[in-house]
């Protein structure tokens, strides 16, 4: 399944992208002026060169602007009267522009900003032409360009000891789209795999086959190993679907960022090397143990399929929030209390591991793993236990017996 | 020895006690009934036996093996019937067999003739092609029972092996019972409440109320002593309900 869902979300995304830049492309404006002047002139000639134009010939602005909604224009410049006048005294040109709202998309609002964009290279050139005359007048030193924008900043990124004439927002740009992989897989292979262990146990209870299943000649500890063993497998298979269709998904629904295609991940010597990517693979397997054993030590106190998915709902809970906030920043940058919280969370430190493979921080990476599995363990014991006794077939809880429990303490 | 001996069962659910001391013993080769009302017991007592829960106190051996300290090797000689039992609805009636066969036989050909003797006892032919989503009550029910019984097992624990059948299957899955555990010399334990089906069955009966046996004979001993005309009041006298 997901091997279908993310390419088709990363082609539906990749459609309406190149949707909306064809119609930004072909997009065509009105202008309509009610002044005159050679700079207006100017203006109109800078407009008409290169774009669609729409001309609007009328006898107000009211009456512009109703013949601008009957076009298929999505916006109109106006030239109000007095905007050659204040120009050419060195006062400032307004100029007004109106969006037509007709379906709220987002190649409504990208016209406007292409007419936005044209008008403000047009006042970069026009503003530095003026400043060349009055130089010229005046003859005074210095380049149109540096009285214009007097400082300027170059930004460098230092990474692992070695300074990079990259700015850093292109460098993290480019980690976060390769680095936000892993957290959302991580994430979304041990919910995928919770809700199967889950199911799995739960329908024997479901379909009355749990009390053969625990006569039958084998340890208990074996039918455990089964269901682990069985939803490793399948989520594994599942995770490596995600994988390439989320990575057909991101290649294809973001192939329209510069960043990412004028930049590669290996020039900035960052990146998973075999030694990161074995590490990550045994995060990702201690971390699905431990996920799964807990799903079926849970499930074991749901009575059917749909009750043992109202508790393992809980149980995503603390996986996915540890995920949605690592995405965006790190455990250093959280107020401290937030960052105990997260670290008693087991799943916090897969995430935190798997980020610190791509960094190549392997100590951090080996902590997180004997973390993790000094959980697993403790989460397989009890597992264990609940399977090695009559837990598994007596055990019963449902969100009913609390509400019950609730009102009697009342 | 005894196929069974169980001996002053207790098992406490919390407050509630199910088993107030239990104790009967079934000889090997025998079917062997415990008969009683509902909330007698049957069901808890079959489940310690079957080594699915364990006693509160109290001792129950299989063939010599205790239930509690040897669950693995009892359940290696037994085959329990649960009465709410139920399959795996994917797979064919013949899957379904192969699945269960696999668990008592490493080699293909002990698994084949375990699933062979499934397809005979069960009778269901070319049905057990179909899913098993796709079959009656009756006909989930004899795929079980030839499940329970398919590999030969020493002891075969059925819980209520016919309940909410109707009559028609009701006689099959009896015969089936009475055949197969004359045929194969296989011990068989089961509950029912309905006395009349015990009393046509088994060679000897258990009567249980409220967590122990009350009564314990063959039915003609039961009625003999207590000057019945058939296991119901046999039952009536001995608990004394009227």
């Amino acid at each position: 399944m997901p091997i279908i869902i993310f390419p088709v979300m990363g082609g539906a995304i990749r459609i309406s992208q190149e949707s909306v830049q064809r119609a930004v492309v072909g997009a065509s404006f009105a202008v309509y002026t009610d002044d005159e002047g050679f700079v207006t002139e100017a203006l109109l000639e800078y407009l008409y060169n290169n774009n669609t134009v729409v001309p609007i010939e009328a006898a107000s602005l009211e009456d512009a602007l109703r013949q601008f909604q009957d076009t298929d224009s999505n916006a109109l410049i106006y030239i109000p009267r007095g905007y050659n006048d204040n120009l050419t005294q060195s006062m400032n040109g307004e100029l007004m522009v109106y969006a037509n709202l007709r379906k709220l998309n987002m190649a409504e609002t990208q016209s406007t900003n292409v007419v936005s964009s044209l008008i403000n290279i047009y006042n970069y050139y026009f503003s530095l032409s003026k400043i060349r005359r009055l130089l010229e007048q005046t003859g005074a030193a210095g380049t149109p360009e540096a009285i214009r924008s007097p400082i300027s900043v170059r930004y460098a990124s230092i990474l692992k000891g070695t300074v990079l004439d990259i700015p850093p927002t292109s460098i993290i740009n480019l980690v976060m789209s390769q680095s936000i992989m892993l957290p959302i897989m991580v994430m979304m292979m041990v919910m995928f795999a919770i809700q199967m262990a889950a199911t799995s146990i739960a329908l024997e209870k479901e379909q009355k086959t749990l009390e053969t299943l625990m006569t039958l000649p084998v340890s208990r500890l074996t039918v455990l190993a089964g269901k682990l063993s069985g939803s490793i497998v399948i989520a594994i298979a599942g995770s490596v679907s995600y994988l390439i269709g989320f990575g057909y998904y991101m290649n294809s629904a973001f192939a329209f960022v510069p960043e990412a295609t004028t930049m590669s991940i290996d020039e900035v010597s960052v990146g998973i090397t075999p030694f990161g990517m074995l590490l990550v693979g045994m995060v990702i397997f201690v971390t699905l143990v431990s996920a799964l054993a807990m799903a079926l030590s849970i499930a074991v106190f749901a009575d059917n399929v749909r009750s043992a998915q109202s508790f393992t709902g809980i149980l995503i809970t603390p996986i996915m929030i540890p995920a949605i906030i690592l995405m965006f920043s790190d455990i250093d940058m959280l107020p401290q209390a937030v960052q105990w919280v997260l670290l008693v969370i087991p799943y916090t430190h897969s995430i935190i591991a798997t980020k610190a493979a791509f960094l190549g921080d392997y100590f951090v990476v080996i902590r997180s793993i004997a973390f993790i599995s000094v959980w697993t363990f403790a989460v397989l014991y009890v597992a264990a236990k609940i399977f090695s006794t009559e837990r598994i077939i007596t055990a019963r809880f449902s969100l009913g017996d609390v509400r019950k429990r609730m009102r009697l303490g009342r | 020895m005894h196929a069974i001996e169980a001996v002053d069962l207790v098992k406490n659910f919390g407050d509630t006690q199910a088993l107030r001391g239990t104790s009967f013993t079934v000889n090997e080769n025998e079917i062997y009934g415990l008969i009683g009302p509902n909330g007698a017991g049957k069901t808890t007592t079959l489940r310690v036996l079957s080594t699915l829960i364990s006693a509160s106190k109290g001792r129950a051996e299989v063939f010599g093996l205790d239930v509690a300290r040897q669950p693995e090797k009892v359940r290696e000689i037994l085959s329990y019937l649960p009465e709410e039992a139920g399959l795996y609805q994917h797979l064919t009636g013949l899957e379904f067999l192969e699945f269960m066969a696999g668990f008592y036989a490493d080699d293909r050909e002990r698994r084949s003739s375990f699933v062979e003797e499934g397809r005979l006892i069960s009778g269901l032919g070319e049905r057990l092609r179909d899913r098993s989503n796709e079959y009656s009550k009756g006909m989930k029910r004899r795929l079980l029972l030839a499940r329970a019984l398919m590999m030969k097992p020493r002891l075969a624990i059925l819980d209520e092996p016919t309940s909410g059948l109707d009559v028609i299957q009701s006689v099959h899955v009896r015969n089936m019972i009475k055949d197969y555990a004359d045929r194969q010399g296989v011990t068989v334990l089961l509950s029912s409440h309905n006395m009349l089906e015990v009393e046509y069955l088994c060679d000897r009966v258990g009567l249980m109320d409220l967590g122990v046996v009350v009564a314990e004979g063959t039915p003609d001993e039961l009625r003999d002593r207590y000057g019945a005309k058939n296991l119901e009041e046999v039952f009536m006298e001995v608990t004394n309900h009227e």
